[in-house]
């Protein structure tokens, strides 16, 4: 008896081959500059969610951050972050870069999710990210699984890349989902952070395709 | 050539444009006097349709129609409506003349003759929008364009002359439609009309009946001087209407100057809804005095005054300035969202501070908001759901004490980025996800340096580390002197953390990440 995955590359085959005009295709990508993300997937997608998984201290989820906000600020966009627990230190990022930013601080992790749900769906962004690392597990809890589908169909809206930061995996309907689990040692503060944040160590343990539209 | 437009039963469309869902409701609107017991001197088909009859008192009305909603005729709508038919008349002609409360004469001669039509087909269907049955009429005299227009609002059965069409528009169930009427032959249009149409005093229509002359086109016909010898000035006047060749200069209007409308509500107002209804209206006509004007809006200032006769006042600066009704609404509608009074709103108050519509070329390398008020709304509700101190682009304070920036309004273009990646590659090490406040640390030391690390859930034996650094700062304001040692650690069991100590004791300052 055949097992479970070729059975269903099987069905897929089938589907592509009775459906072509359905096949899914590869969405557009924003380049993150990280050479492993790059690799496997592109970049982060657009119009999708893309959740960050950071799994031990000091994983380079902040270098993540601001690489992506060096990458749109050279494109001529505009990136926002919704830090649901207060955590970004603009002074460790260029001016110039920070000029493309707006800041969110919630003054409560609950205002997190609602605030991505106004900003995604502003056409004015070209990448919103969520910072949900240090969010209480309650608070977590308490947000509908729905409310990430909702906050999905509002990137498709606007284009935007949706990165959620979260310290388990969390959200059902992220097309991407990438692992940091490497802590750094002490020898990278003597590194340069643009070297760093090239080399940062990445798994990807999720892509899903965008459907073709 | 002239145009007119006219609003049958002014007074209760004016009343009724400003109530949300009043369309198809039994509703009566009293006469304008002081009496003990006014009468009914409007009322929508849907009263007329249960039979309520114009000139009965209210109660005998009710007893027809248990359902009738009666009200009293409000002299600010009546004037909000007659400045939304005033707009929508400049955009047709700078030749205005605001005939009488209700109708306004335009003058379209400067307009082609192909482009008169479908300009007042644009102007009828903007004012069906802003709430107002208006009908219209098109014709050599102002006269005649008023009468074309009364025929088709009241149904006169002026139609059927060679050359004459009538324009149909789409309007709310209940009323007759809305149309114009463009007159070509003017006595063939007036011959059928009946004589009240070209108003008469009642002793002079009781004479004039009396002869067994009904129409216009039957006085008419009779002769000019004869009229003179028997009806005198009034019957000559009379006849010059009836035959169409009264003609005479406007009494030209000027365009709104000051771009307010204020509105009392009958009714105390406790939910948003109504409110945003007859803030749209207002809306509207505002935006189109300002595209009457060339003008649009850099900031709106709205007041509301409450039942408990407090005010609440808010300016709303706009991120570029616009004319579009849109715009400024959706602007409105954000901030309204999440405004909470401590009593129901009465009245209303909206201003608009123009200013000139702004011509600016880019910069080849600057990259500009795609949607600048969509932008500007959507911070606006996220301050709402954070605090309006909580969200903008940082700005990092020229200083060395630790976590100084403030929060800017972000930039409408961003410049040139030519610094971006020389400071990006030029910066060391690893960012810090700073703990605000920092939180509080038990430190065991080997010798002066860091050994073992208790700060909340951050637990650990130090591996390796770097420092210390000093810093100090502010030392001549003693409420903002600062002092500080920091230390760069890192935990054998993971993690890289910057730890501080200051005369008050050790703190983690937050996590290089």
């Amino acid at each position: 008896m055949p097992n479970s995955g070729s059975r269903i590359s099987a069905l897929r085959e089938l589907l592509q081959a009775r459906f072509p005009q359905s096949s899914r295709a590869a969405a557009e990508v924003c380049p993150t500059g990280i050479e492993q993300v790059d690799a496997a997937a592109g970049g982060v997608p657009q119009a999708a969610l893309t959740e960050v998984v950071c799994r031990s201290p000091s994983c380079g989820s902040q270098l993540l951050l601001g690489q992506m906000l060096c990458q749109v600020r050279a494109r001529g966009g505009r990136m926002a972050l919704i830090d649901a627990d207060d955590r970004f230190d603009p002074s460790f990022w260029p001016p110039p870069a920070l000029a493309s930013l707006v800041w969110v601080r919630c003054s409560a992790p609950e205002q997190a999710v609602p605030a991505a749900d106004v900003l995604a769906r502003d056409a004015n962004f070209a990448c919103v990210a969520m910072d949900l690392r240090d969010t209480a597990l309650p608070v977590l809890r308490r947000v509908p699984p729905t409310a990430w589908y909702r906050l999905q169909r509002a990137v498709e809206q606007s284009a935007a890349a949706l990165i959620v930061l979260t310290s388990f995996p969390l959200i059902p309907s992220a097309r991407l989902r990438l692992d940091l689990t490497q802590s750094h040692s002490l020898t990278a503060q003597a590194e340069e952070r643009s070297a760093l944040c090239t080399s940062l160590p990445v798994l990807l343990q999720r892509q899903r395709l965008a459907a073709a539209g | 050539m002239f145009g007119v437009l006219f609003i049958d039963e002014f007074a209760l469309q004016a009343v009724l444009r400003l109530e949300h869902g009043s369309d198809d409701q039994p509703i009566a609107l009293l006469e304008n006097d002081a009496r003990r017991s006014p009468l009914i001197a409007a009322c929508t088909p849907a009263a007329a349709a249960a039979g309520v009859q114009l000139g009965v008192t209210v109660p005998q009305a009710l007893a027809r129609c248990p359902t009738l909603a009666v009200r009293a005729p409000n002299s600010a709508a009546e004037q909000e409506a007659q400045a939304t038919l005033l707009a929508a008349a400049f955009a047709l002609s700078p030749a205005i003349e605001a005939t009488a409360p209700g109708i306004i004469t335009a003058a379209l001669g400067g307009l082609p003759e192909d482009r008169r039509e479908p300009a007042l087909r644009t102007a009828l269907e903007s004012l069906a929008a802003a709430g107002l049955r208006v009908s219209g009429g098109l014709a050599p005299t102002p006269l005649l364009a008023l009468y074309a227009a009364r025929a088709v609002a009241g149904g006169l059965s002026g139609g059927g002359a060679r050359g004459d069409h009538a324009l149909h528009l789409g309007i709310a169930p209940g009323y007759s439609q809305a149309r114009f009427q463009c007159i070509r032959d003017g006595r063939a249009f007036l011959s059928p009309l009946p004589l009240a149409a070209a108003d008469p005093s009642p002793a002079l229509a009781a004479i004039v009946a009396d002869w067994g002359i009904h129409t216009l086109g039957e006085f008419a016909a009779l002769p000019k001087a004869d009229i003179l010898h028997r009806l005198g000035a009034e019957g000559l006047a009379l006849w010059e209407r009836c035959a169409g060749e009264t003609t005479r200069p406007l009494n030209l209007a000027t365009p709104a100057q000051e771009f307010s409308a204020a509105f009392e509500s009958e009714h105390p107002m406790e939910t948003l809804e109504p409110l945003l209804f007859l803030l749209r209206r207002l809306v509207d006509r505002l935006a189109l005095d300002l595209q009457n004007a060339a003008l649009a809006a850099r900031e709106l200032q709205l007041l509301l005054t409450l039942e408990d006769e407090s005010m609440h006042t808010h300016a709303i600066r706009l991120p570029q300035p616009t004319h579009q009704p849109d715009i400024l609404f959706r602007a409105l509608v954000t901030y309204l969202e999440h405004v909470r009074t401590v009593a129901a709103v009465v009245a209303l108050a909206l201003a608009i501070e123009p200013t000139r519509i702004p011509q600016r070329q880019e910069g080849l390398f600057d990259s500009a908001l795609r949607d600048p008020h969509g932008f500007s709304e959507s911070l606006a509700r996220t301050a709402a759901l954070t605090g309006p101190d909580r969200v903008g682009t940082p700005e990092v304070a020229d200083t060395h004490r630790p976590d100084s920036f403030h929060l800017a309004t972000p930039p409408e273009v961003l410049g040139d980025l030519g610094a971006l990646r020389a400071d990006h590659a030029l910066q060391p090490g690893m960012a810090l996800r700073r703990y605000r406040p920092p939180i509080p640390a038990t430190v065991e030391l080997l010798g002066r340096t860091p050994a073992f690390v208790w700060a909340g859930t951050v637990r650990g034996r130090v591996g390796a580390l770097l420092g210390p650094w000093y810093g100090s700062g502010d030392w001549w304001q003693t409420d903002r002197r600062w002092e500080r040692e920091d230390w760069d650690v890192e935990l054998e069991n993971g993690g890289l953390y910057r730890l501080f100590r200051t005369p008050g004791g050790w703190f983690l300052d937050g996590e290089y990440d």
